[in-house]
């Protein structure tokens, strides 16, 4: 019995101990890591059944969500299926109708009707287009808002533009309309379906607009890092040392070195602080302490906003006619749908209005965005040659290009009256003759109703052939004289610049004092700023834009005079790239063995005639602005007429024939 | 304790009765200590297994013992949302503050179970999905557990699904949060919102100024700039390993796989189907459904059967219709499958539309055209087809079943990356991710440059450069070079920088006088990279490195140079002029210096180039290059030609003939032993560059600069620069 109980009590007395001992240590072996990581912070725990934790929903839940019936728009709130009948676009794309105005309107307003009626969209029936747009005049008074129109249909396909705010926006029956406005407010705004627009001063340029101001990459050392806009008007700018938040009187601190500046005059800074209508922006603003960020923005960023900003400027701000062709190109994007312009094309130059994407949606078709792709263009060329009215098959011309290295095919494009030869020399590349007459002949016919006949048009020599292959042209006169070392050595340059022309001669423009106007002259100087299409290459994207993006009174007057032709091409090339062409190295023997002049057609080192004088101040007054580039530089072979052996020279015949 | 005390004071007296009754004891008694190691060291023990997770100071550790709340009938219900809520009305900036990673802070609330007064739960606890979906945020940089310091409060009321809740007592439980506030800076997640009969496209439950990560917003519940849309998890995507498969042609050009759709679609398909043959592929439920086999895996069309999502594969296009709901889980399956997605479902608001381009990952195609949906895929060409499918396929995310971007490579979850991204770009805008960032899958990033001076201009003549020579103790061709580079019209400024630190400059009155200021930097080491820092006296964007010894330069030919800088100034412009080589017969790169056709580095010794490379080259070197460089004293040319070429992607430019350089390489003078050791270094630099670039950014182009009318046949004294090439 003693032993029984000494029994049990040494037992209860090992279980309690074990029993504290199990609740102690393990207290104890916590305490450990806990004071490992002290200051780490807690996580979300990591549950022990979390592995049993059961799914959101519940199988098949995913499956059959019980189908519904589609749906007709709920009222009040449009986006583009709803309220846009995209089907109308069909056939032809987007074609858009402008109602005329009613009665005098100022200025602006006419710019808008003026820019829409330039756009290629443009049509003159309204029966025919699937986009009608009215604009809103700002001086209308708000009892005269309801015009009567009698294909508003509830507005549907319909825009109403307004740069300015307009009090008939606040009074017109929208309904299903798209609304193109400056600054709309968030509550109004139906992304997807209206448009914000930018809101432009008054003396805003119809077309060209002044070219950004940016001149440099990275910014001035010592400029204003801010400049911010006043309330009463002006600018206030700070510098790069401050302490305080200048535009806010809480700042206790002294608002340090600043200057004021009047409206008119941005003052130079590298960021320009506009705080919007709201309040409350300012202070929010503020409380990100935006001024510290900038500061320490990197300067690689501050780099690619500057860049950025000045070329969202230029490419879609800077006329009223590019504000307005960039809405229509939005709408153009939503009816396109799948073929619309991918991001890169409009966020990066020269930007989506002059990167058409009825020519492609594949940005490495282009020649401008191969650095971004990683792409590069196809290393071979299509040399098209021309053969005008009295021109004869360029035999000699054939057989040189032919030889070069990357010739994948010739094209003759035959406009000559005389029927083409039978019989072709033979050559290692495939030659296909061209008739250039069948898009004339079409043509003439309209204008003999008319009584007038045309010889050639010369601008038919850009047109989009489907026969061409290959990203480069080389563009050949019937009377053009070339060696293959120079086709070849200039084809390779082009592969490093496949944006820009590459030709052999050269033109260049001046300011004319005396005339107070553009001139142009193909003597020799030490700058050039065009090359002639006579000899040129270029990537065959160029031919698509000449013949779609540029406003068809440019064409006609280039048609009237072909050496306007050459000067229109380089124009349209320098406004997509702003960039001068480059020339190449060209012997100076092709001189001697120039062919008779030949009436009527831009010839080789020809000085354009007084007439055509004028053509380069009517495509400036087109374009808005000059375009053109000087360049002071040829790029020659890298050992060209250097003191070494000819036998090491690659491209030895551009020195002696 | 307790009981067996008293069991000990009882049991004497009951066990001289009975002799078995000690085993009974002993039993009860291990039963005691069971159950005292059951109630209490138990979990303790188990952290054993789990030490790694770091977990040991949370208490609780199952979920069914998380604390309980009642809510009483009448706690306050917060207001319905607020459609106008803008980032700049209600959400409270102030909280996140400005630091110095411009991250966002992210605090979870813990986890407990909300019960009404009768008891009855207001939604599961919380499913696997939400607790992933937490873990996540917990694991990031976003996260802390400090609820003061935090800008975002994420509830752990898990509100993924609406029908798995009661809408009422959940908008009380958020209400009665302890940060609450009406809901500012909330973020909530919600993927089936609505329910039966009307299903409306964002959570029903009130949540005030919450924001909402929600999937299936249409464009009118959705809050532009606030709300962020997500897609809705496939649970499908996490069970199934589906093979990569490339962008090659598939099996079907469309594919439609969803079971619930409405007759009218169905009709529509049917159509389809009949119009255009084996081409398109319409699935259904299966009616006579194997045993063994989720009828979730499984999909028919008339009697033939096809695993799911394996099928998607086997598709160019896979549709996404509309159901009750805008947001559909088959969308996760077809991105994941790398099927191009045909989303018709009009006013959709796609999963992080905000940031990713759907336009380059899927073809939305309004409702209306459903009928024509075959000819605008038709009319897609093939080539940005291609491109569609490698913008799906070279996501890593797409594996997830997420979202259609790469938001977080190699996170569990990136989707819940992807909204704290979101967020975080709108509070820090200045400190955003970029459109590329986002949307360029990595092989992309790779055969690609974003060139830093993209957009094309010529800098004003009226700027100049200026000069920086790089001097160590030739004090006398020093001064030479600094008298004939003075001669150049566009030199704005000299820049002497003396890299001998026993030694002191000259005296300022020996110094040449010339017109132009003349600044003499000292330097704490004598180092190569000395010569490429981005001093703050370099006030013009062209600089010219020029070495003390370069002294056979003409003034028009530097001036000519500059003027070449000028058309080209996002490249070097130097006058001699270098290639690589691959060496065949040793398989890797080699220098060569000889007389070429072609060229593909300038030599700084004599080069014009943008400041912002020496920015670049200081700050920005890949690698240790930058330390390889001054140990070696060499090379520093080679490396600013690779950075420079490797960041534009062109080719340098070279100006002007050949001449004789005087430079380590120049041959005539110095002996061949020692050249020859030379151009091995020099092949060695190429060599270590290529390998820590990854590639060889090099250009190889067959042209230099000259001037116009160089070696034409025009009178001499009409041409800008005349004097090029002489000796």
């Amino acid at each position: 019995m003693q032993s029984w109980r000494r029994k049990s009590l040494w037992l209860a007395l090992s279980a309690s101990w074990l029993l504290i001992l199990l609740r102690v240590f393990p207290v104890l072996r916590l305490a450990e890591p806990a004071r490992r990581q002290a200051g780490a912070p807690q996580g979300w725990p990591r549950w022990l059944d979390a592995e049993l934790l059961q799914s959101f929903s519940q199988p098949g839940e995913l499956l059959e969500d019980g189908p519904q019936p589609p749906q007709a728009p709920r009222g009040g709130s449009c986006y583009r299926g709803a309220c846009f009948d995209a089907s109308r676009c069909r056939g032809g794309g987007l074609k858009v109708f402008v109602y005329p105005a009613v009665g005098p309107i100022s200025e602006t307003p006419r710019k808008v009707l003026t820019s829409i009626e330039g756009s290629r969209y443009h049509t003159a029936s309204a029966a025919e287009a699937c986009l009608l747009i009215l604009v809103l005049s700002p001086d209308t008074p708000a009892g005269e808002c309801h015009p009567e129109l009698p294909q508003w249909d509830g507005g549907k396909n319909h825009l109403v533009l307004s740069l300015h705010p307009a009090p008939c926006l606040r009074i017109f029956q929208l309904g299903q309309a798209m609304v193109a406005e400056a600054s709309p407010t968030m509550d109004t705004f139906r992304p997807g379906f209206d448009v914000a627009l930018p809101l432009l001063p008054e003396a805003h340029p119809l077309r060209g607009g002044a070219l950004g101001q940016l001149q440099q990459h990275s910014p001035l050392p010592g400029v204003a890092l801010i400049a911010m806009a006043e309330e009463r008007g002006g600018w206030r700018t700070v510098g790069t040392n401050f302490s305080a938040c200048p535009w806010d009187g809480r700042c206790e601190q002294d608002h340090g070195p600043k200057q004021t500046h009047p409206r008119a005059t941005l003052p130079n800074a590298t960021f320009c602080l506009i705080p919007g209508r709201n309040p409350d922006a300012l202070h929010f603003l503020q409380a990100l302490q935006v001024l510290a960020a900038l500061q320490e923005m990197p300067l690689t960023r501050v780099l690619a906003l500057r860049q950025q900003a000045q070329f969202l400027w230029d490419a879609y701000f800077s006329s009223v006619e590019k504000v307005i062709h960039t809405t229509l190109e939005i709408i153009q994007d939503r009816v396109s749908g799948a073929s619309a312009h991918p991001s890169l094309l409009w966020n990066s130059p020269p930007g989506a209005l002059l990167a058409l994407s009825t020519f492609s949606t594949s940005p490495s078709d282009f020649p401008f965005y191969h650095l971004q792709q990683g792409s590069r263009p196809l290393g071979r060329f299509s040399a098209l040659i021309w053969v005008g009215a009295l021109g004869q098959p360029p035999l000699k011309l054939i057989q040189a290009v032919a030889g070069a290295q990357h010739c994948a095919q010739i094209l003759v494009l035959w406009s000559s009256k005389k029927p083409p030869p039978p019989r072709w020399p033979e050559t290692a590349v495939p030659l296909t003759v061209l008739d250039g007459h069948r898009k004339r002949t079409r043509f003439c016919v309209m204008r003999e109703g008319r009584g007038t006949t045309l010889l050639s048009q010369a601008s038919d020599r850009f047109l989009p052939y489907s026969a061409i292959s290959t990203d480069a042209i080389l563009s050949l006169d019937a009377h053009s004289s070339l060696s293959t070392s120079e086709v070849d050595f200039a084809f390779m340059v082009w592969q490093s610049f496949p944006e820009r022309m590459v030709g052999f001669l050269t033109w260049s423009h001046f300011w004319d004092e005396t005339q107070g106007g553009w001139g142009y002259t193909g003597e020799r100087a030490n700058e050039f700023s065009m090359v002639l299409t006579s000899a040129a290459f270029y990537h065959r994207y160029y031919h698509t834009l000449f013949t779609h993006s540029l406003p068809k009174a440019l064409r006609t007057l280039a048609d009237e005079s072909p050496p306007c032709v050459e000067v229109l091409m380089n124009f349209l090339v320098a406004a997509v790239t702003k960039l001068p062409p480059i020339k190449v190295p060209y012997g100076p023997w092709h001189q001697e063995a120039k062919p008779p002049l030949v009436p009527g057609s831009p010839r080789l080192r020809s000085e354009p005639r007084p007439a055509a004088q004028d053509c380069i101040n009517q495509m400036a007054a087109g374009f808005g602005h000059m375009p053109l580039v000087s360049s002071r530089l040829r790029l020659d072979p890298v050992l060209f007429k250097d003191p070494v052996s000819v036998l090491r020279k690659k491209y030895r015949s551009l020195e002696k024939p | 304790m307790c009981a067996s005390v008293k069991y000990n004071i009882r049991g004497p007296a009951l066990i001289p009765r009975m002799k078995t009754k000690h085993r009974i004891y002993y039993i009860t008694l291990f039963s005691i200590v069971l159950l005292g190691l059951i109630a209490t060291g138990m979990f303790q023990f188990w952290p054993h297994s789990i030490e790694s997770s770091g977990d040991w100071s949370v208490e609780k550790r199952s979920v069914r013992d998380v604390p309980l709340v009642r809510l009483p009938a009448d706690s306050p219900v917060p207001e319905r949302g607020d459609l106008s809520c803008r980032m700049h009305t209600c959400f409270d900036v102030y909280r996140c503050g400005f630091n110095p990673k411009n991250k966002i802070k992210v605090y979870i609330y813990p986890l407990k179970k909300y019960v009404g007064e009768a008891g009855v739960p207001v939604s599961s606890t919380i499913s696997r999905e939400y607790n992933e979906l937490l873990t996540a945020i917990s694991d990031s940089d976003y996260y802390t557990d400090d609820v003061t310091r935090a800008c975002l409060f994420v509830p752990s009321i898990d509100l993924l699904n609406q029908n798995s809740l009661r809408v009422k007592e959940t908008a009380q439980a958020l209400a009665q949060l302890s940060r609450w506030d009406r809901g500012t800076n909330h973020l909530l997640f919600n993927m089936l919102p609505g329910g039966p009969p009307d299903y409306n496209t964002a959570l029903d439950v009130p949540r005030d100024r919450a924001l909402l990560a929600g999937g299936g917003f249409s464009t009118w519940t959705y809050r532009q700039g606030y709300d962020v849309s997500i897609p809705v998890y496939s649970p499908l995507s996490a069970e199934v390993d589906l093979p990569e498969k490339g962008p090659r042609p598939r099996r079907y050009f469309l594919l439609s796989s969803q079971v619930a759709l409405h007759p009218e679609y169905r009709e529509d398909l049917a159509a389809l189907q009949a119009r255009h043959g084996e081409a398109v592929l319409v699935l259904d439920k299966c009616s006579n459904l194997s045993e063994g086999v989720p009828a979730a895996r499984r999909r028919c069309h008339q009697q033939q059967a096809f695993d799911y999502p394996q099928v998607l594969q086997e598709a160019t296009f896979c549709m996404v219709l509309r159901g009750a709901r805008l947001g559909q889980a088959v969308l996760s399956d077809v991105l994941r499958a790398g099927c191009v997605p045909v989303i018709i479902a009009d006013s959709y608001v796609l999963p992080f539309s905000e940031v990713l381009d759907w336009k380059r990952a899927s073809v939305v195609v309004p409702e209306e055209k459903m009928s024509d949906v075959y000819s605008i895929l038709q009319s897609i060409p093939r080539r940005q087809i291609e491109e569609m499918q490698r913008q799906l396929s070279m996501n890593p995310a797409r594996r997830e079943g997420w979202s259609a971007a790469d938001c977080q490579r190699s996170s569990p979850t990136p989707r819940e990356q992807c909204n704290s991204e979101i967020i975080n770009d709108r509070i820090y805008p200045y400190a955003a991710i970029s459109y590329e960032d986002w949307n360029d899958p990595p092989a992309v990033k790779w055969g690609s440059v974003s060139n830093p001076l993209f957009l094309p201009l010529i800098p004003p003549q009226s700027q100049g450069f200026t000069a920086i020579v790089l001097t160590y103790d030739r004090v006398e061709s020093l001064f030479r070079v600094i008298t004939e580079v003075s001669k150049v019209p566009s030199l704005s400024k000299l820049l002497v920088v003396w890299n001998n630190q026993n030694k002191n400059p000259p005296e300022d009155s020996l110094w040449p006088k010339i017109r132009v200021p003349l600044k003499v930097v000292r330097t704490a080491e004598n180092k190569l990279s000395n010569r490429f820092f981005p001093y703050d006296e370099i006030e013009t964007e062209a600089v010219l490195a020029i070495d003390d010894d370069i002294i056979m330069l003409t003034s028009d030919e530097l001036q000519f140079g500059y003027e070449v800088w000028r058309e080209f100034p996002d490249r070097l412009v130097g006058y001699p002029g270098r290639l690589h080589l691959w060496d065949h017969e040793m398989n890797k790169w080699k220098y060569e210096s000889e007389w070429t056709n072609e060229v593909s580095m300038v030599l700084t010794g004599a080069a014009f180039y943008h400041k912002y490379f020496n920015y670049l080259y200081t700050y920005k070197m890949p690698g240790d290059i930058k330390n390889w460089v001054d140990a070696h004293m060499n090379c520093e040319d080679i490396a600013m030609n690779f950075l420079v070429a490797n960041v534009t992607g062109k080719a340098v430019i070279k100006v002007t003939p050949r001449k004789k350089f005087k430079c380590p390489e120049c041959t005539a003078i110095d002996g061949l032993s020692l050249d020859q050791t030379h151009m091995v270094e020099r092949s060695e630099c190429i060599n270590k560059f290529a390998s820590v670039f990854g590639t060889m950014p090099l250009k190889v182009v067959e042209h230099r600069a000259d001037p116009v009318l160089y070696k034409d046949d025009f009178p001499e004294k009409l041409k800008s620069f005349p004097n090029i090439g002489s000796l």
